[in-house]
């Protein structure tokens, strides 16, 4: 059953990518990724909370059995999102602001139930750390490229805003692409989201297409 | 979860019932905990935030109270979508500066926003606080997008006669954004009401002061007709 | 009905005829039927309509032979003029004064998003031409929204070049807005629609053309002839327009004679905006309008109910566009649920009973 770390890595960062490959999380991608500021923030908070939850399932899955490991396990991933919650809006409050709706929505998020009933729940504290992080990591990333792209083209900007996330050390970051842009609003609105993920998952299938045909024998199938 | 044998005392229903009562009353615990640590912090939060807003439209120098303490709820007064909310600002024990905040019917839905004008009717300033309208369109209310809704400063029922608080396409003194003309009527609309709305109840204020509850044994239809609906509501508090 | 070759025999039972019309031959028809109208837009507006309209033309071609050559297609699918069609009718909606980006943009979303990510034509969901005027008019409205009003003195060519090429400003007084655009304004003002009307609606205006508006929203009368001209050479079958025309009218109608003072009356609403090009030309696209006679009429009457509320209800002053993609979308449900009974079976699909005449035999 244990799976090495290269291999925990290689599926969250790509292979089995929660957006691209287990196509889950989608309604929390599609609705904060307006810039990559946000999206950083929303991959973070997703992680810190696929973290929590992951370890503290993959403690416990000794005295859990399955009859009643659903409403388990949704009650501690409520609990950890409410915490998470309160604890962003305490210390981060200006990132609050932005994100505050959907920080709360991470709890429908079924990638965290997903790797929960999936991976924590059958393997040990350590690899489901590992898990959380490369879930986590290759989350992010998606949610960054997407807002990343959004941002560019509907405002002609990236990363602002980054440093009320980040604070002021990280100003570098915001950057102005394209001066005195009035943009294409189409994909700061809900279809630009979906057009970018969808070109997102299309530039994967092409790569692993190219992969597979130059290398036979690392065929990957997603799975959950 | 083949390495742990299941004992046969995790079959029982007990145990199942167990098992998530201990982990409810767990959580519980945690989530009390979190809230009492993190109450405080977040209200202080949002206090912060609204003195931010108010700061916005209206210079410190102008108040030396908390008018946010002092908020006043006036219902079904005409032209607003949402009941008006209307607050004192105090300098030195006298009305300075009245502040109010409701929302109007914009083109996408109401449009929520702030004003404060000192006790002469002269704009402090506006601000738009949440709104649906047109990205890229008409969104040039919020101050991010454009100075528009600075140009409202300075402003008043005075400065301006009522035919000239329109956009200019209605005649008026105010721009209209290009391809966008509802959103800026509705906003001109909204001020200039606001600015009537907060005239009598100052002056109603000036009247009733200092023993404000005069005014509540008058009978209802002895007073102003726009304070009839809060002179109403308190009749209603105090007569059984 | 040869150019949906992979979609329609799904649906389309036998017997299946062929009467020697070719995807070529019915774009070209369908173009010279929007000739007359273009011609007249093309005179009232002046050079900078002219250049646009030949920009989006072009440029949609050169997509449709960038998009195969990319997909590795044999290149003379690009002669069969669908991409000429599509870049055409997104010329006819858009605002004939509109810079350059937004034709050359336009062209390129419809033919790359529009058709060819779905798998090229035949295979689109959603009318390329109308899904890249909604996505322009989402992401640009202002642009989308400026209108240059009818019956001016058009600039002259180098002028023209600056409006399209520079984004020149338009001069002062020479745009306004729609009578939709007008409409839908009013709503937040005292003016009433009967006023608004008034002021600015003249049917016969309206109906000749002389109107703010796009290429071909402006002349009512020509759009008619020439889909009038498709209905003869039954290019096109008369169940979507006329459904959709008559249920427009109808709920107009009972909407105007319970308040008139807040819903445009069946004229306003027929002959302004994209009603009628929808009706003639958009809707009434093969690949993605319902391939059976109930399912057209059905397809229509909902269009033509949704331009309504669009109009009246809704965010944008003009419904057509959405109302269109909006049936679009649902046209993978009519075709299911509105399939011609297949010869000798019921509309289940199973066999008809057959009356016995002879003796059975044994």
């Amino acid at each position: 059953m244990s799976q090495s770390y290269r291999q925990i890595f290689g599926d969250g960062l790509w292979n089995n990518n929660v957006a691209m490959g287990q196509m889950l999380a989608l309604c929390p991608l599609l609705a904060v990724t307006t810039t990559a500021t946000n999206g950083l923030g929303m991959g973070l908070a997703s992680m810190v909370v696929l973290l929590l939850t992951n370890v503290i399932i993959s403690s416990i899955r000794g005295i859990i059995t399955p009859q009643v490991r659903i409403p388990v396990l949704i009650v501690l991933i409520a609990t950890v999102v409410t915490l998470v919650d309160m604890a962003i809006n305490a210390l981060l409050h200006p990132l609050y602001k932005v994100l505050g709706l959907f920080i709360a929505l991470i709890v429908t998020n079924c990638a965290i139930l997903g790797r929960a009933e999936s991976f924590a729940a059958k393997n040990g504290v350590r690899l489901a750390a590992a898990d959380a992080l490369a879930m986590g990591l290759g989350f992010t990333w998606v949610l960054i490229v997407i807002g990343g792209m959004r941002e560019i083209l509907g405002s002609g900007t990236l990363f602002s805003h980054a440093s009320l996330l980040l604070g002021d050390s990280f100003a570098w970051l915001e950057i102005t692409v394209i001066p005195n842009y009035s943009g294409i609003l189409l994909s700061v609105l809900p279809p630009g989201a979906f057009i970018a993920l969808g070109l997102l998952i299309a530039f994967k299938r092409v790569v692993d297409r190219r992969l597979k045909s130059g290398n036979t024998e690392q065929l990957v199938v997603p799975t959950l | 979860m083949a390495t742990v044998a299941s004992p046969s005392y995790r079959q029982r229903v007990s145990y199942h019932a167990g098992l998530l009562a201990g982990i409810c009353c767990l959580v519980s615990m945690l989530l009390l905990i979190g809230n009492m640590e993190s109450e405080e912090i977040i209200s202080d939060h949002l206090e912060a935030d609204k003195q931010f807003l108010l700061g916005q439209v209206l210079p410190a120098a102008l108040y030396d109270n908390a008018p946010l303490r002092e908020i006043e709820v006036l219902d079904n007064i005409n032209g607003f979508t949402k009941p008006v909310e209307i607050a004192p600002a105090m300098l030195a024990g006298q009305l300075s500066a009245v502040v109010l905040q409701s929302s109007v019917g914009g083109w996408g839905d109401n449009i929520q926003f702030i004003i404060a004008a000192d006790k002469q009717g002269n704009i402090t300033g506006v601000r738009v606080i949440s709104h649906k309208e047109t990205p890229g369109l008409a969104d040039g209310i919020e101050l991010d997008k454009s100075d528009w809704i600075t140009r409202f400063n300075g402003h008043s029922l005075q400065s301006l006669s009522p035919s000239q608080w329109a956009v200019k396409k209605d005649g008026g003194e105010f721009d209209q954004f290009t391809g966008a003309t509802i959103t800026p009527r509705a906003m001109v609309n909204g001020v200039h009401r606001a600015l009537e709305v907060m005239a009598e109840w100052q002056q109603q204020q000036l009247a009733s002061q200092p023993p404000r509850e005069q005014e509540q044994q008058q009978p209802p239809a002895a007073a102003p007709a726009t304070a009839a609906p809060t002179a109403v509501e308190h009749q209603q508090g105090v007569n059984p | 009905m040869t150019q949906d070759t992979s979609s329609a025999p799904l649906t389309m039972v036998a017997p299946h005829t062929h009467d020697r019309s070719s995807v070529e031959r019915i774009m070209l028809q369908v173009c010279l039927a929007l000739t007359p109208a273009t011609l007249f837009g093309l005179w009232q507006f002046g050079w900078p309509a002219a250049m646009l309209w030949l920009l989006t033309c072009v440029s949609a071609v050169a997509t449709e032979v960038l998009c195969l050559w990319l997909r590795r297609k044999p290149l003379h699918h690009s002669v069969d003029l669908s991409a000429l069609l599509t870049g055409w009718l997104l010329a006819l909606s858009l605002p004939p004064w509109a810079p350059w980006w937004i034709g050359v943009g336009g062209s390129f979303f419809a033919i790359a998003v529009g058709k060819h990510l779905y798998g090229g034509i035949g295979q689109n969901i959603f009318n390329p031409a109308m899904l890249a005027r909604i996505a322009l008019l989402v992401s640009f409205p202002v642009q989308m929204t400026t209108w240059p009003l009818a019956g001016q003195h058009t600039p002259d060519f180098i002028t023209s070049l600056g409006i399209i090429f520079q984004g020149m400003p338009m001069p002062d007084g020479t745009t306004g807005a729609t009578i939709l655009g007008e409409l839908k304004t009013a709503y937040s003002g005292d003016a009433t629609v009967t006023s608004i009307t008034d002021a600015h609606f003249f049917w016969l205006d309206a109906g000749l053309g002389f109107t703010a508006g796009s290429l071909g929203e402006t002349s009512a009368l020509l759009i008619l002839a020439g889909g009038i001209w498709l209905l003869a050479l039954r290019i096109i079958s008369w169940h979507i327009p006329v459904a959709m025309l008559l249920s427009l009218l109808l709920v107009s109608a009972f909407f105007n004679a319970v308040d008139p003072g807040r819903y445009a009356g069946p004229m306003v609403h027929l002959l302004s905006g994209g009603t009628l090009l929808g009706a003639f030309f958009i809707a009434t696209d093969y690949v993605t309008s319902p391939s059976s006679n109930s399912g057209r009429l059905w397809f229509g009457a909902c269009c033509g109910v949704l331009v309504f509320a669009i109009r009246s209800w809704g965010g944008f002053p003009e419904g057509v566009g959405f109302a269109v993609l909006f049936m679009n979308a649902l046209t993978p449900l009519l075709d299911r649920y509105c399939k011609p009974r297949a010869y000798g079976r019921n509309v289940a699909g199973k066999a008809l009973k057959v009356r016995n005449t002879t003796r059975r035999i044994k």
